[in-house]
């Protein structure tokens, strides 16, 4: 019965803390704060210097002068810098001026499951050994030039916008002297042209798809500058258009643009806005609803310039079962393929962007494909250019164009 | 003045979100999220139009019992039966038991699955016309697709002799000339699309606002 006399759990505890606290380093870490270069305002970069790991470390954040801190995150014991968002909400919580950052390390991992919001600082300052609070302003740019951070990406980028428009502006002023500006031709677009003249001659309409993506969408917004000429060619052969969203402000603008053409090309009358339709906000239920029309309608000509999902090739096999002519273009890659096996003609990519420029033979539209042509090559050398070099152990073009942090 | 005010409006506005991407401060983008969320506000508005579009172009057809009525009057009659039982379910239209929920969970997701079930039936047809071997051009198409898609399945790794290069062989070309020809369309679609933002937004493409 001589049992050992059990050690008291208090004793023991503190025995622990005592051998914890002595694997903890003697000096608290010094935390350093900087807000990082091209920076919206909102973020400070909080970094510390300790040279042993502790178990774990705990982030805390104060604005300056208060002494209200909020547990940020709690990290493991390797960690040495934490990237801090000061505010989510800047209209109900603007930045303040100024804040303060201190980091615990502490003796044991902490778990906060199970401990309230508002005892979890003390719990995280009582669990370890809290160093000197370092202090640091958010400071917001007001140009993302990238030198700092070494990320010239957004520079670069700005810089070919810039000589985008400048090669516009010369261009067209060539144009205005009388130089001729060549543009290859392209089938596809010279096809729309020979579409709405085969509707007419059928007395069928033309199908008009502006794809399945919102407004904002460039590739939206290309197939509206086209569906203005393409209306106004179908009012003067004195056709009919259909034109199918799947988006309802989409139809609301391709309500205008159609109106517009026919405006312009004088037949304000034979506008008929029941043949722009809203189908359906659902992918499959505008695909059926467009096949519907495509099948009871049988349109001469189908149309389908835009951003496409899914649904391409339901649509293009449907209007070919119809026998229907078809002219698709879309710069989504997934389904640039369907197009090409299934219609008649494809714009492939940029060239959706040209169309409009093309046919509406402007100068100054014309001007912007010779600059974005320009442009092109330029970027071709680069790739040449940088392929090489980066073979060489050089990444100097990669650099250039490297685009980090949005 | 017709076209003058909308392309004011483009070019002040257009400038302004482009300007985001430069422009990193927050009190920048604290303005640029307003219009952004004005976008929003405007698109959802134009769901009630959108409805009102769906009802002046189907009613009159039902009205006046033209051709294939029939599938007009399904079409209203579920626009209103569903937009009822939308209301009538109110926030809880979601939770499981109710009439909306059944609705979306075994009409709207089957029908939607059996529109999307069609593309493999689409995808055969199509297939099969552009492999035909006309040209030099289709005749490349039609191998490199035979090698992708023989690799692909089990059979392909237990042919003899070539069965274990296939996988190798469909990788590279999945890897080097697909990737090669993405690329390709991927830059030229976004200096396309750079141009085009820059027409619209500098006032020389006019062609969607018609003439003044």
């Amino acid at each position: 019965m001589n049992q050992p006399r059990p050690v008291p759990i208090k004793l023991a505890a503190l025995l622990l803390l005592w051998v914890l606290t002595l694997a903890l380093p003697a000096s608290a870490a010094t935390v350093s704060v900087q807000a990082p270069p091209d920076n919206d305002g909102l973020n400070l970069d909080v970094s510390w210097t300790e040279s042993t790991d502790p178990a774990g470390w705990g982030v805390l954040r104060a604005e300056a002068g208060s002494s209200e801190w909020t547990l940020l995150k709690l990290l493991p014991g390797d960690a040495r810098e934490h990237s801090d968002k000061v505010t989510t909400d800047v209209w109900n919580h603007p930045p303040a001026d100024e804040y303060q950052y201190k980091v615990v390390a502490l003796r044991a991992p902490v778990l906060l499951d199970e401990i309230e919001e508002s005892e979890q600082v003390a719990t995280v300052l009582a669990a370890g050994v809290a160093s000197e609070p370092g202090t640091g302003s958010p400071k917001g740019s007001f140009i993302r030039t990238g030198l700092k951070s070494k990320n010239y990406g957004p520079l670069v980028m700005l810089l070919i916008i810039l000589a985008v428009g400048v090669m516009m502006q010369k261009f067209t002023a060539d144009v205005r002297a009388g130089k001729e500006v060549f543009i290859r031709r392209i089938p596809g677009i010279d096809a729309i042209e020979e579409g709405i003249g085969r509707a007419t001659e059928m007395g069928k309409p033309i199908l008009y798809v502006p794809g399945i993506d919102e407004l904002q969408d460039i590739q939206t917004i290309a197939s509206m500058l086209i569906l203005g000429q393409v209306a106004e060619k179908v009012a003067e052969y004195q056709s009919d258009i259909i034109v199918s969203c799947c988006i309802p402000i989409v139809r609301e603008v391709a309500d205008e643009v159609v109106k517009s053409g026919f405006y312009q090309a004088g037949y304000p009358d034979a506008y008929n806005p029941r043949n722009t339709r809203f189908i359906s906000s659902e992918q499959f239920a505008f695909c059926a609803g467009t096949n519907g029309i495509i099948y009871r309608e049988q349109p001469a000509t189908n149309i389908y310039l835009g951003r496409f999902f899914a649904e391409s090739l339901i649509l293009a096999e449907t209007g070919f079962v119809n026998k229907s002519i078809q002219i698709a273009g879309t710069a989504e890659a997934t389904q640039l393929p369907f197009f090409i096996a299934a219609c008649d003609y494809t714009l492939i990519g940029e060239e959706l962007f040209a169309v409009s420029a093309y046919l509406s033979k402007d100068p100054r539209l014309v001007s912007s494909l010779k600059a974005s042509d320009w442009v092109k090559l330029f970027v071709v050398v680069c790739l040449i250019v940088g392929t090489v070099l980066t073979s060489f152990g050089l990444p100097i073009i990669n650099n250039l164009f490297a685009i980090s942090g949005g | 003045m017709r076209s003058t005010i909308p392309l004011v409006l483009t070019f002040v506005i257009g400038l302004f979100m482009v300007g985001e991407y430069f422009i990193p401060h927050w009190r920048y983008h604290q303005f640029t999220q307003v219009f952004l969320e004005w976008g929003l506000i405007l698109a959802a508005a134009a769901f009630l139009l959108g409805l009102f579009n769906l009802v002046q172009v189907n009613l009159p057809k039902v009205v006046n019992k033209e051709e294939d009525w029939g599938y007009k009057l399904v079409m209203l009659a579920a626009l209103v039966f569903t937009l009822v039982v939308g209301f009538m379910g109110g926030t809880d239209r979601l939770s499981n038991g109710q009439a909306y929920k059944w609705l979306f969970d075994f009409v709207f997701v089957p029908l939607n699955a059996t529109m999307f079930a069609l593309l493999a039936f689409y995808i055969a047809s199509a297939a099969f016309r552009a492999f035909r071997a006309r040209n030099l051009e289709a005749t490349v198409l039609l191998v490199a697709a035979i090698i992708v898609m023989v690799a692909r399945v089990p059979l392909g790794e237990d042919l003899p002799l070539v069965g274990e290069k296939l996988p190798q062989f469909m990788n590279w070309i999945m890897d080097v000339p697909n990737i090669a020809a993405r690329r390709a369309i991927f830059i030229g679609a976004a200096l396309g699309a750079v141009s085009t933002g820059l027409r619209v937004i500098l006032g020389i493409e006019r062609s969607h606002l018609g003439s003044d």
